[in-house]
């Protein structure tokens, strides 16, 4: 896989991020789209595989851990990757055991979680 | 003493300094340990300023729960500041905590989504600056920020009908469950529209048959007395909390024109203003920009009405995104109501926006009507005289002044603005409303930009970001002060360092580059509020640019380009707007605003006093200051200093007789306990002060020779009336720690000061000097202190001179910038020890400064 067939899938409930983050890494060739709904993201990737998900932790309709275990269940490969404002080691040791690619807290630079977009579809690519 | 008693007397003069007569003393250990407690409260207070200050530039992602634990933070160390002051002057600051209190409930109020329902239900137009915001709403506050900012012919004065006031209108008329019930339904995005207009159209409605609440009738009919003493018609405009500020809402909100100036009247015209918050397409509008968020609040404000010959609007920017190098205005005869409805034909006009502003294109097609207030009230709609019709309604005079009037503008609020503008009969121009312009998000693909400029090379590279932004413009530099009074507006300021001084300019740069300076400093936070791009630590700067040179100001990638790099200046206008949308970001922003806006600037200027400290940054800028001064008063008392504690005497190859008192790593562990010689100094900023005092040929050993006339000055005028003249008894002592001196030399019949501090973070930083006196009449005396004024500016000193007294600081140097000025402090001290006897003319003063300055030490000895 390419990282410019990559598609990328952003949850945040904050629309403004969505749109950020889907901006950035469309300049980057990735195919984004992004939802404030994780309800309706899932809904979207059951009807379009996506290889990458970043959400966030804490949402309205459903937490960023549930997201987590849903998107690993319709896509063992995917990589998820958290972000959150409210950190704590419980809710991050986890997202480990479940299956998360990277734990980011915010405030972020983007170009961090750039960094682990890439890792990730470095990963991606070998598997 | 009689000596300490006179410097008392002469310091509490000084308005920002609190006396510290009649009260018990802390040991000089524990003052110090006080002012470490003090400074590291104020870097943290700092550090959290510039962290906040930092998200502004939108390149990270963070969110509420950021925010409030920050707030928090600032809240604590600010308190924690205020108190090590107290501890540390042994003096109380009630009026420093109540403004830290009201601040604190203020971003409370900010972080809860409300606004602050305390405050007047009537305020008067120039006093409701940004930081009544949330009172008057946007409109109002820009435009009374901008009589602050000198626009006060340009803007009508007048009164707003505050938030306050709305809400006090809606409980007393009942209408707080359906407020809320609205309130609700908005703030849940999954709410069906058609249920939030129903509601809206109810509540506009009961509004518009409201009675008023108590006392405000009384209240409108006082500030019209006060601001229309003769009467005449009234403007009232909408000025919502969102409007102008985030989001233009554009038309969205009543304006009533023409209003008689009475009570009864002027409520009228408010109710019908008010009742636009809740009108259909504000509704929907406000869904759109703000989803999910549901607070609503509106002020009005009341301007007398202009009797408008021509009016129209200025776009400082093509907004259609055509260029950001030309401004568009249009306009038509009369009022600008159909303008700005875009109802009638308007004349357009292009205009570049250089200097002189140069017209590109006009369209000047028929007017064949106009509108004019109409004696009943309200306007109404004439036909033309066909001389009128087919006429430009502002001549290419009239159009360059709107230009530069409108530039100024935009200078302000550093963003492209829509500034609505009207003529009066008289020829003068009127600011009737400045907002936002919103430029389409068109050019500025980063890769096109890392394209354009890759195949240019830099100027200057290796600043560091302290604002981000691009700018461009001619190099002006600022080497003193002064330089600062004709700043020409778009340069690029160029400086060697940075200073609080340059707010007064921000309206004016197009951006901000020193060779030395910290993103952590004052400025530098004022720049991220204002948006000025701005570079700091650029090496080799000054020897690079030129005065009037053009440069770009790549203050992303820390880069300089020759010339203007449209690409780059082009990215600016496309990044960074729709940041706006963020619920969070403009939270930051209200918050930063509310935090670390500085009023305070500069110490010398008599104007610290705590009722001026109107922000978390100004009381930071206050408790420093005060602190310093209070170290510098304790240099000065030796009772307390040889009191308990071991003063030693250190062994120089000169004769000063220096006394030196270790507060803790101010000497080595093996300094021994009398003639401590120079190497046992381990004081950062007194070691360097000792170099250059040690320094070849500064210090001259043979005494000067006096003058008959000197000599008898010095033995008949030792009266208290005349202290000056006196010798200055006693040690020259210096206390020291491993990054402090307080240095206080009475050498022969002089009095001088340094108290300084220094360490690895830059924001501690501080370089306090005071020199007075001489064995010589008052004029050799002055002479000299102007000379040593010449070279403590020349050193970038913020300098006052007031008879022979010199008072100098500095503050918030790198390390090694602290350690040179004060090498060069030592070798002034030797320099100009008995100097004044020399002094025979102004321009022997000027030639010892130059010499000194030239290095050329010896020509004392000429």
């Amino acid at each position: 896989m390419t990282p410019a067939a990559a598609r990328l899938l952003i949850i945040d409930d904050e629309p403004i991020i969505g749109k950020r983050l889907k901006q950035a890494f469309g300049k980057l060739g990735l195919e984004a789209a992004s939802f404030t709904s994780p309800l309706d993201a899932l809904r979207a990737m059951a009807e379009q595989p996506f290889d990458l998900v970043i959400t966030d932790l804490k949402m309205e309709g459903l937490d960023g851990l549930e997201t987590l275990r849903r998107v690993r269940a319709l896509n063992r490969r995917a990589k998820v990757i958290i972000i959150t404002g409210y950190p704590d080691p419980e809710t991050a040791q986890a997202a480990s055991r479940e299956g998360a690619f990277a734990f980011l807290v915010k405030p972020f630079r983007l170009e961090e979680l750039k960094a682990e977009v890439s890792r990730a579809l470095a990963e991606l690519s070998q598997a | 003493m009689a000596i300490n008693d006179w410097w008392r007397g002469l310091l509490a003069d000084l308005p920002f300094i609190r006396r510290l007569t009649d009260q018990r003393h802390l040991s000089v250990g524990e003052v110090f340990a006080c002012f470490q407690r003090l400074l590291a409260a104020n870097n943290r207070a700092m550090e959290l300023l510039a962290d906040l200050g930092e998200k502004l530039s939108g390149d990270y992602i963070f969110d509420r729960r950021y925010l409030e634990a920050s707030a928090a933070s600032l809240t604590q160390a600010v308190a924690d500041s205020i108190l090590a002051l107290e501890q540390l002057t042994f003096s109380p600051f009630p009026e420093l905590k109540q403004v830290h209190a009201r601040l604190a409930l203020q971003l409370n109020d900010l972080l809860a989504g409300g606004e602050r329902l305390a405050g007047p239900l009537v305020i008067q137009l120039r006093e409701a600056g940004l930081a009544q915001v949330a009172v008057v709403g946007g409109k109002c506050a820009h435009l009374a920020e901008l009589i602050c900012r000198g626009f006060a012919p340009e803007v009508p004065g007048g009164f707003v009908i505050t938030t306050r006031a709305f809400h006090e209108l809606i409980d007393a008329n009942g209408l707080r469950p359906k407020l809320a019930e609205l309130e609700g339904r908005l703030a849940d995005p999954g709410s069906p529209l058609a249920q939030i207009t129903t509601l809206g159209e109810e509540l506009a409605r009961r509004l518009g048959a409201a009675a008023p609440p108590e006392g405000l009738l009384a209240l409108i009919e006082e500030a019209i007395g006060r601001e229309m003493p003769t009467g005449g018609r009234l403007a009232v405009r909408s000025s919502a909390l969102e409007e102008d500020l985030d989001f233009s809402f554009a038309g969205q909100f009543s304006t009533v024109l023409n209003v008689p100036a009475g009570p009864a009247a002027v409520f009228a015209a408010y109710l019908k203003v008010a009742a636009s918050l809740f009108a259909a397409p504000a509704l929907g509008y406000r869904r759109l920009v703000f989803p999910g968020e549901g607070r609503l609040s509106i002020a009005a404000g009341c301007q007398p009405m202009i009797d408008s010959r021509a009016s129209g609007l200025v776009f400082t920017e093509d907004a259609a995104g055509a260029s950001d190098e030309r401004m568009v205005i249009v306009g038509a005869w009369g009022q600008g109501e159909a303008v700005v409805e875009g109802a009638v034909a308007t004349d357009s006009f292009q205009v570049g926006k250089g200097e002189p502003p140069v017209i590109m294109a006009r369209q000047v097609p028929v007017k064949p009507t106009a509108r004019y207030p109409d004696p009943e009230g309200g306007l109404s709609e004439r036909g033309l005289e066909p001389e009128l019709s087919g006429a430009a309604c502002l001549n290419d005079e009239q159009i360059r002044a709107l230009a530069r009037l409108a530039r100024r503008v935009e200078r302000v609020f550093r963003r492209p603005q829509d500034i609505e503008w009207a003529l009066d009969a008289a020829g003068r121009f009127f600011i009737l409303q400045a907002r936002p312009l919103f430029v389409p998000e068109t050019a500025g693909d980063r890769r096109a930009v890392a394209e354009a400029v890759a195949g240019l090379k830099p100027l200057l590279t290796g600043g560091r970001v302290a604002s981000l932004g691009v700018g461009a413009g001619p190099v002006r530099r600022v080497l003193a002060p002064e330089d600062l009074a004709a700043f020409p507006e778009g340069a690029v300021l160029v400086a060697r360092r940075d200073s609080a001084l340059f707010s007064s300019v921000l309206g004016k740069v197009a951006a901000i580059v020193t060779e030395i300076g910290t993103p952590l400093s004052h400025m530098a936070t004022i720049c991220r509020e204002l948006r000025v791009p701005c570079l700091v630590n650029v090496p080799g700067l000054l020897k690079t640019v030129a005065d009037g040179e053009e440069i770009t100001v790549d203050a992303e990638s820390g880069f300089i380009y020759q010339g203007r790099i449209r690409e780059l200046l082009a990215l600016k206008v496309s990044e960074g707007m729709d940041l706006n949308a963020s619920a969070e970001f403009r939270l930051l922003r209200r918050l930063l605003r509310a935090a670390s806006q500085l009023n305070l600037v500069d110490p010398l200027l008599g104007e610290f006093r705590v009722e001026d400290c109107q922000s978390y940054h100004d009381i930071l800028r206050f408790t420093h200051e005060t602190a310093v001064q209070t170290l510098v008063d304790m240099g000065r008392d030796e009772g307390r200093l040889l009191g308990g504690h071991l003063a030693r005497r250190l062994a120089l190859p000169i004769p000063t007789g220096i006394l030196v008192i270790d507060i803790g790593g101010g000497l080595t562990p093996e300094a021994p306990d009398d003639q401590v010689p120079p190497e046992a100094v381990a004081s950062t900023p007194f070691a360097a002060i000792l170099r250059g005092m040690l320094c070849p040929g500064v210090w001259h050993r043979d005494p000067m020779p006096v003058g008959m006339r000197d000599l008898m000055h010095s033995l008949f005028n030792p009266t208290h009336h005349d202290p000056v003249g006196r010798q200055y008894a006693g040690h020259n002592i210096a206390i020291i720690g491993a990054h402090y001196v307080n240095l206080c030399f009475r050498l022969g019949y002089h009095f001088n000061l340094i108290d300084a501090h220094c360490d690895q973070v830059a924001q501690n930083n501080h370089l306090y000097f005071r020199f007075l006196g001489g064995v010589t009449e008052v004029l050799k005396r002055s002479r000299r202190a102007a000379m040593i004024g010449a070279i403590l500016r020349a050193l970038e000193f913020n300098v006052k001179i007031r008879g022979d007294l010199v008072t100098a600081r500095l503050s918030h140097l790198p390390v090694a910038e602290m350690e040179r000025v004060l090498d060069l402090l030592g070798r002034l001290v030797g320099f100009t020890r008995q100097l004044d006897v020399r002094m025979d003319s102004d321009q022997m003063a000027e030639a010892y400064a130059q010499a000194f300055l030239n290095g050329d030490y010896d020509i004392v000895n000429r």
